[in-house]
């Protein structure tokens, strides 16, 4: 893989005039789709580099990290005077520095938290239903939860438990994709680390409630189908107890490739701008990349969706044995 | 595994951690101050208007019901009602009848009687005429008598006068 990285790199990798030279297509590309620690900038321009700063700080007073000594680094081809630093690892592997990621994962809480508290309140006054537009929008889109991911899994009186949980990851997928569409955030959605936590979850879900509702043989007899030859049992067992793992697994790489493709293409048709710097090369690339965007819109939805659909499938699935 | 440090496919463990610290985060406190209300609220309503569907469809069905009973309270009536009618008809027919006949009869009788009446009230005229005549004719002819008849003369004149009255009769 870091092969062909390099590979593509060395393709597009363009000559630089300034002193630092300029950034490769792959440089570009990757340096917007994926998470880095911020960099304290002496001269900070714009609002990302103010934010970056004082989160810079933030993590030093945290101790997630300890400053190194000032210097001059390469910045969009530009030099720039930046302090740089070194993680403090929690338990030797984590690196705990707060990023523009953890930032977005944080914006999507308190979005969600900023939408459906208030909304909670606004349902509960309005036992007949609300006449506001915006909590009967957000009302179909729980009702949607309800009635095609939570309910078709679930049976009865299951789901009633259930809805919190798979609202909570709609939700927070949802928002957190949505956010990633506006220019200057992030998809928080489209890195390995954060699909791989929320499918952790599905994981862990997966196991308790199977372990909880059909006792601890579940890991034994609960995971392989009823009514197949005694011989083929333990072919099967260890079939089904890897893909026990393999459908989280699943779940992590379908958000994040998902997230992450749109948005390459996205750039790589503004990148195409910068290279040609032609009129019809940038009206193309303009108008396509609009339509990738409105595409990614699409996709948004679909995918948090989709996670939380096969979440529920899952987990639904660990109630009852088959 | 070197992916996995490096580049598109870096799996951050710091980043994981604050993901999973994060949704946890998420799930606890909507879990209680939103989802639970909206939940609760919406399954309510849902309810409710469940309960809704089902009364109104009790009350079409009752309705329903009572409009056949109505209907078949009204055909019962309209029967009833010409079915009387259809008998004080009858009756009413049969009383004209009755008391035509009844008229025509007594109509008949009361002339008989009369008719019988006016015989009888003709009979005691005549014999009351018959016996006026007789003490008449005898006043006369004792005047006559008195004058100059015989026995015999007399007493063929008073047969003869008997006998005219008889004829009369």
């Amino acid at each position: 893989m870091v092969r062909l990285y390099q590979f593509i790199n060395s393709l597009v990798t363009s000559a630089g005039s300034t002193v630092c030279g300029e950034d490769s297509m792959y440089e570009v590309v990757v340096g917007h789709v994926t998470d880095s620690p911020f960099i304290y900038q002496i001269e900070p321009h714009g609002l990302w580099a103010n934010i970056g700063n004082w989160i810079f700080k933030l993590n030093t007073l945290l101790g997630f990290q300890i400053p190194k000594e000032q210097a001059v680094k390469c910045l969009h081809g530009h030099p720039y005077s930046v302090i740089e630093s070194d993680p403090v690892l929690f338990l030797g592997m984590a690196d705990l520095r707060i990023t523009k990621w953890v930032l977005m994962l944080w914006l999507a809480l308190i979005i969600c938290a900023l939408i459906f508290i208030p909304l909670a309140r606004k349902i509960k006054k309005a036992p007949m239903g609300s006449k506001s537009k915006w909590v009967n929008m957000w009302e179909a889109l729980i009702g949607f939860v309800h009635d095609d991911i939570v309910d078709p899994n679930f049976e009865h009186g299951h789901a009633k438990k259930a809805m919190p949980y798979f609202l909570s990851v709609f939700f927070f997928i949802f928002i957190a994709n949505y956010m990633g569409q506006i220019p200057g955030m992030a998809t928080a959605t489209g890195n390995l680390a954060v699909t791989g936590g929320l499918a952790c979850f599905t994981l862990l879900g997966m196991i308790v409630i199977g372990v909880v509702m059909q006792g601890p043989l579940w890991i034994i007899t609960g995971i392989v189908p009823h009514g197949i030859p005694i011989f083929l049992f333990p072919l099967l067992w260890a079939i089904e107890l890897l893909g026990l793992l393999i459908k989280p697994f699943a779940l992590t790489i379908r958000l994040f490739a998902n997230m992450t493709a749109g948005h390459i293409v996205v750039i790589i048709f503004i990148y195409l701008v910068m290279l040609f710097q032609n009129h019809l090369v940038g009206i193309g690339s303009v108008a396509l990349s609009l339509v990738i965007y409105l595409l990614e819109l699409l996709v948004c939805f679909i995918q948090a969706y989709i996670f939380t659909t096969l979440s529920a499938m899952f987990i639904g699935a660990s109630v009852h044995a088959h | 595994m070197d992916a996995l440090k490096e580049g598109l496919l870096r799996v951050e463990p710091g980043l994981f951690l604050w993901t999973v610290i994060t949704f946890l985060v998420l799930v606890l406190i909507l879990w209680k101050a939103a989802w639970k209300p909206i939940v609760e609220a919406l399954d309510a309503r849902a309810e409710r208007v469940r309960g809704d569907i089902e009364s109104a469809d009790k009350a079409r069905q009752e309705a329903e019901k009572l409009l056949a009973q109505h209907k078949s309270l009204m055909d019962n009536a309209k029967s009833e009602a010409a079915k009387i009618v259809e008998d004080s008809r009858a009756e009413a027919e049969k009383m004209r009848n009755e008391i035509i006949e009844k008229a025509s009869a007594d109509a008949k009788d009361l002339s008989e009687r009369t008719k019988k009446e006016i015989t009888l009230a003709k009979d005691k005229a005549l014999s009351d005429i018959k016996a006026e005549i007789v003490i008449l004719s005898t006043e006369i002819a004792a005047k006559i008598i008195n004058k100059n008849l015989n026995p015999n003369d007399q007493k063929a004149l008073v047969e003869e006068t008997l006998n005219k009255v008889g004829t009369v009769q």
